[in-house]
């Protein structure tokens, strides 16, 4: 089938970030460590005796200082407010001991203290930081939570769990701590949020089939928490083993995600995870590609799973460049973290990885151009490549016009859920506010913005027409009210392109909707089009312009049926007999001038008492003719 | 009203210029029904209508209109110079005094419905033929003998109100299925822009229109009173063969199109296309599929290629007949709603001379309506309808037969709407009053302008 290509899009849709993070690369004298709650590299020269650099992505969260070697570090990581450096080293002989160091503006203090796991023969398998002046220590017996008082350098047990725990998995987005137990058949989600633990609900995994600490990752995605495992091919049919899927399996967030979501990746081998713009991101480093997912796509659920395949076929990131030289992409020293991080340890440098949206409509099916264009109605910066998308759509409506409609339902698919929500949110108030359902509005193109944007800069395509009533009708099926940007631009293209016609009979159907402007554009076309002008006072009437109408029907030298208006109206006492009068004489019918003038001068009568009309009204000359005519008969 | 068999007398065109010279009057007679009308009393027929024709234009720029005499009354019709197309009915007459005519009034045909049956048979020629002054004069004999031959002794006026008003019947959709309909022409229209649809009809109701108005009617009643009774018929005979037609087919020409010589049988019209300013000659490739009738246009300057027309009915076919099939669940969910509402104890007809649309209050249809219109009353219609000029653009005009019948004709902005109410003990305001609230119930969204 062929396929639609964006013009000037991106063959790759994704990209690492293009000047990447230097940092002095690992060797046997200098250490390497990275933080990913602060997205910090920590590079140890020394043992920190010729110096530790931090390097964060912002400038603002890098720093270097001195310190003393005082063993090999395992673990060394800042606090949230980077005010306390904690490290922790591999004392063979020592208890499970954690260091600290009070800095301040990013240099250190000579405060310095360290603290003991409480369990004595505890192993501490790592430490994190929930939340500032917090720090929980994972170890095989369980879970400490301790607060730091820095300025007493001395720490405080806040809570402790106990579980035996072989390695664990965090998650600094939603301090979520994930401990695998039970040689990794059991895995328990902790949250360490409020300065507590909660247990959370264990995910029960296939006995048969335990799971490595590489294949188990923490995931934030779609505002919920996720753990994400790997499941290889079954070891039963080791001769050819099956590929490899990527199980999401949800542990908290708002209702609405409680599927297991499979990834189906189609390849076996080594991955690696990232999240970027809520889409997953599975790299495969022996095909050197990298396939999407968005567990956000409408599918429906089997026995409470929900299975996705990538959102386009696997293509690389784009390669990119260290200095002036390419360099190697999905290298064996590439260390991933969450969540969109890539190390490259041996070259030194830090990279994000980011998406370009362009380039996911680089090579589309033609009846997955709708379903990549509902993909990026949920991606941050999306909106750009959807109207370069419709723009071509609509400059090649002759081949795509199926689908530009397609397109138009998705957008405005969108759109009405966002407008039953708001909605819903206003009448409800707060109540609707805490039962949001899981509906991301990234991108939404309001009608004005598909017109601005797009639509009128088509004034000039062969299948406008076709266009507009396409984008009229995904108006209409679902059921939004066509507004004035978009009635009007329908007006304009119907009338120029010579389907007058057409543009009545859906005025007729009642497919515009009414609108004073409207009714006036077609007013105006009036003199051409009589279906038009009789349309517009239909319009004009049900819309209570009835001002309007008399006004109309003046100047078309209908004065009886002006006037009948206004008494329909109640506008009947206030009508200027002026206007009224001279409309009558300008219709050359005397009957009718006869009688307008006798309604006028009953009028008076009931109004003021007397039948005469005042100086202000200037009828004079009206009286006058009005005696003339009366006189001949 | 008019029974063709009995109160046609006669129905001939004829041209003065055809025969100039004494002993050729026979050659001026372009058509003469009934064909075995004798040679002399078809030259004394239209000897008088030539000399009336004459006669009259000494007197009047405006060409005559008709002749009255006792027991007959003439309708000339002019559409092209020169060319007269007459209609003689028979007039019931009596030597009885003048009262007692009165009360077989009903059987006398109203000439505006006389006029109209001229002008129709005139258009519907004109379509599928052209104009009279076109053709040459050797062949414009045998070209009028076969197509008013059928024509005339096909049309079967009754009693009946849509005879009186010539309008469209419009099918009243929701949006989405109407949307649907307009975005399938488009779909069909970019993917084949050889063919142009000029309308969608589904049973005998308009949904799409693609002509000027007044061909579209022509082409409409076509359609209405000619071709699709005969299909219908068609489907109901062969009950086995229309299911395996399911997916439709090219109804016109009628045998259809299964090979490349069916393509010498497509018709050639002469239409003026809705937004168009000039009357073109096309091909007519008409389409059905369950109730939905399609008709296309075709330049007949295009050349036609079989495979075109095979892949075209691949592209409708399936398509069409889902639409057709949403249209008909919209229209038994609309037959259910107007079922509930509470029918308007009194009829009314409404017709906008724009489109034409035509609606009247209970289901068009001929049986039952016949039986609920009095010939009377519904020649009060007529002349209310035919006497534009009177009512005009805004009025109203209410009249009380001496049977208790109000008929009510109002007129505004292009539109006209008429009631009847039979009411004994009635006055006028009250009849006003009914009448306003009717047009307010019925015609919602419309605006009459208010007395």
């Amino acid at each position: 089938m062929a396929k639609f290509c964006l013009k000037d899009s991106d063959e790759y849709y994704l990209a690492l970030s293009d000047q990447p993070k230097r940092f002095d690369a690992d060797s046997p004298v200098t250490n390497v460590f990275f933080d990913d709650s602060n997205g910090q590299v920590f590079t140890v020269r020394s043992g920190g005796v010729t110096g530790v650099t931090v390097n964060g992505m912002e400038e603002s969260k890098s720093t270097s200082f001195r310190m003393e070697d005082r063993g090999p570090i395992i673990s060394i990581k800042f606090s949230p407010d980077l005010k306390i450096l904690a490290i922790q080293r591999n004392h063979d002989n020592q208890n499970a001991t954690v260091e600290f160091v009070n800095f301040n503006d990013l240099t250190p203090t000579n405060v310095e203290y360290s603290h003991t796991c409480k369990w004595k023969n505890a192993k501490i398998l790592g430490f994190v930081w929930p939340r500032v002046n917090e720090i929980a220590f994972i170890t095989d017996h369980g879970i400490e939570l301790l607060q730091v008082l820095p300025e007493k350098k001395q720490l405080k047990s806040l809570k402790n769990t106990t579980f035996s725990c072989a390695w664990f998995s965090w998650c600094s987005q939603s301090n979520i701590v994930l401990l695998a137990g039970n040689n990794g058949v059991l895995l328990q989600p902790f949250s360490l949020n409020n300065s507590t633990i909660t247990k959370l609900q264990k995910l029960e995994l296939d006995m048969t089939k335990p799971v490595v600490e590489r294949d188990v990752f923490i995931l934030r995605l779609c505002e919920a928490t996720w753990c994400a495992v790997f499941r290889h091919g079954h070891s039963a049919t080791v001769s050819s083993p099956g590929p490899t899927e990527v199980w999401l399996m949800p542990i908290t967030g708002p209702s609405g995600y409680h599927y297991t979501h499979v990834l189906k990746t189609g390849l076996v081998g080594r991955f690696a995870v990232n999240v970027v713009d809520d889409l997953i991101v599975v790299h495969h480093q022996s095909s050197q590609t990298s396939q999407l997912f968005d567990i956000m796509e409408d599918s429906k659920p089997e026995n409470n799973i929900m299975i996705h395949i990538p959102v386009v076929p696997g293509v690389s990131m784009k390669p990119a460049r260290v200095g002036e030289q390419l360099c190697p992409m999905y290298s064996d020293t590439w260390v991933v973290f969450q969540p969109d991080y890539i190390i490259d340890a041996r070259l030194g440098c830090l990279w994000r990885v980011k998406l370009i949206p362009s380039g996911l409509a680089h090579s589309v099916p033609k009846d997955e151009i709708a379903k990549i264009v509902a993909v990026l109605l949920r991606r941050t910066d999306g909106k750009d490549t959807i109207y370069r998308i419709v723009h071509q759509l609509v400059t090649e409506a002759g081949t795509y016009l199926v689908q530009l409609s397609e397109v138009f339902d998705e957008i405005h698919s969108v759109y009405r859920k966002w407008a039953d929500l708001e909605v819903a949110r206003n009448t409800a108030g707060q109540a609707a506010e805490l039962a949001r359902p899981p509906h991301i509005f990234r991108v939404l193109i309001s009608q004005s913005d598909m017109c601005g944007h797009v639509l009128q800069q088509h004034a000039d395509d062969k299948y406008l027409v076709q266009v507009v009533t396409a984008y009229v009708a995904s108006l209409c099926r679902q059921a939004l009210v066509v507004q004035q940007a978009a009635g009007e631009l329908a007006v304009r293209a119907l009338v120029t392109r010579g389907a007058a016609g057409r543009l009545r009979a859906a005025l007729r159907r009642g497919l515009l909707g009414d609108a004073r402007p409207l009714a006036c554009a077609l007013l105006s076309l009036g003199h051409l089009d009589a279906g038009a002008a009789q349309l517009a006072l239909d319009m004009l009437w049900r819309l209570r312009g009835h001002d309007d109408v008399v006004e109309v029907l003046l100047s078309r030298a209908e004065p009886v049926a002006a006037a009948g208006a206004a008494r329909a109206a109640g506008a009947w006492p206030q009508l200027p007999p002026r206007k009224l009068l001279a409309a009558a004489r300008a219709s050359g019918a005397l009957p009718a001038f006869v009688a307008l003038y006798h309604a006028l001068r009953a009028r008076n009568e009931r109004l003021r008492g007397s039948p005469h009309f005042l100086k202000a009204e200037q009828c004079d000359s009206y009286v006058e003719y009005y005696k003339q005519i009366t006189a001949e008969q | 009203m008019i029974d063709v068999k009995t109160k046609i007398y006669s129905f001939f065109i004829f041209n003065s210029s055809f025969g100039p010279r004494e002993g050729e009057e026979l050659q001026r007679i372009l058509f003469y029904h009934p064909s075995q009308t004798s040679a002399d009393t078809q030259k004394m027929q239209v000897g008088l209508c030539e000399a009336v024709v004459k006669f009259m234009s000494t007197f009047s720029s405006e060409p005559c209109e008709a002749l009255q005499t006792q027991s007959k009354r003439y309708i000339f019709y002019q559409p092209e110079k020169g060319y007269w197309m007459v209609l003689v009915v028979r007039i019931p007459y009596t030597t009885k005094a003048l009262s007692a005519i009165g009360e077989s009034r009903g059987d006398v045909v109203d000439p505006s419905v006389m006029y109209d049956l001229l002008k129709s048979a005139y258009k519907m020629f004109r379509m599928f033929r052209g104009l009279f002054k076109d053709f040459p004069i050797e062949e414009i004999y045998s070209v009028c003998d076969q197509f008013f031959t059928p024509y005339i002794s096909s049309r079967n006026l009754s009693n009946d109100i849509s005879d009186v008003i010539q309008g469209i019947n419009y099918l009243p959709l929701d949006k989405n299925s109407f949307f649907k309909v307009l975005c399938f022409i488009d779909l069909l229209e970019v993917n084949y822009p050889h063919f142009k649809c000029i309308s969608f009809i589904y049973n005998e109701q308009l949904i799409w229109n693609g002509l000027a108005t007044h061909d579209m009617l022509t082409l409409y009643q076509y359609l209405v009173q000619t071709l699709l009774p005969k299909q219908v018929a068609k489907e109901i005979q062969g009950g086995a063969v229309a299911a395996a037609q399911r997916h439709g087919r090219f109804i016109h020409p009628p045998e259809g199109i299964h090979n490349k010589e069916d393509l010498q049988k497509l018709v050639k019209v002469h239409v003026m296309r809705e937004d168009d300013s000039e009357t073109k000659q096309y091909y007519l490739v008409i389409y059905r599929t369950l109730s939905a009738t399609i008709c296309f246009t075709v330049d007949v300057t295009d050349e036609l290629e079989f495979e075109m027309f095979r892949s075209l009915d691949a592209f409708i076919g399936p398509q069409l007949s889902s639409i057709a099939s949403t249209i008909s669940e919209q229209c038994s969910i609309h037959a259910l709603q107007t079922a509930q509402l509470a029918a308007s104890e009194h009829k009314f007809v409404y017709f906008n001379r724009l489109n034409l649309a035509f609606k009247t209050s209970p289901p068009p249809n001929k049986l039952h309506l016949s039986t609920t219109i009095k010939p009377e009353v519904l020649s009060i219609i007529a002349s209310i309808h035919a006497d534009k000029k009177n009512l005009g653009n805004y009025g109203e005009i209410i009249i009380k037969t001496p049977d208790e019948y109000w008929i009510t004709g109002k007129a505004s902005n292009d539109r006209e709407f008429y009631v009847i109410i039979q009411e004994k003990n009635a006055n006028l305001k009250e009849i006003a009053d009914e009448v306003r609230r009717i047009c307010e119930a019925q015609m919602k969204g419309i605006f009459f302008y208010p007395m």
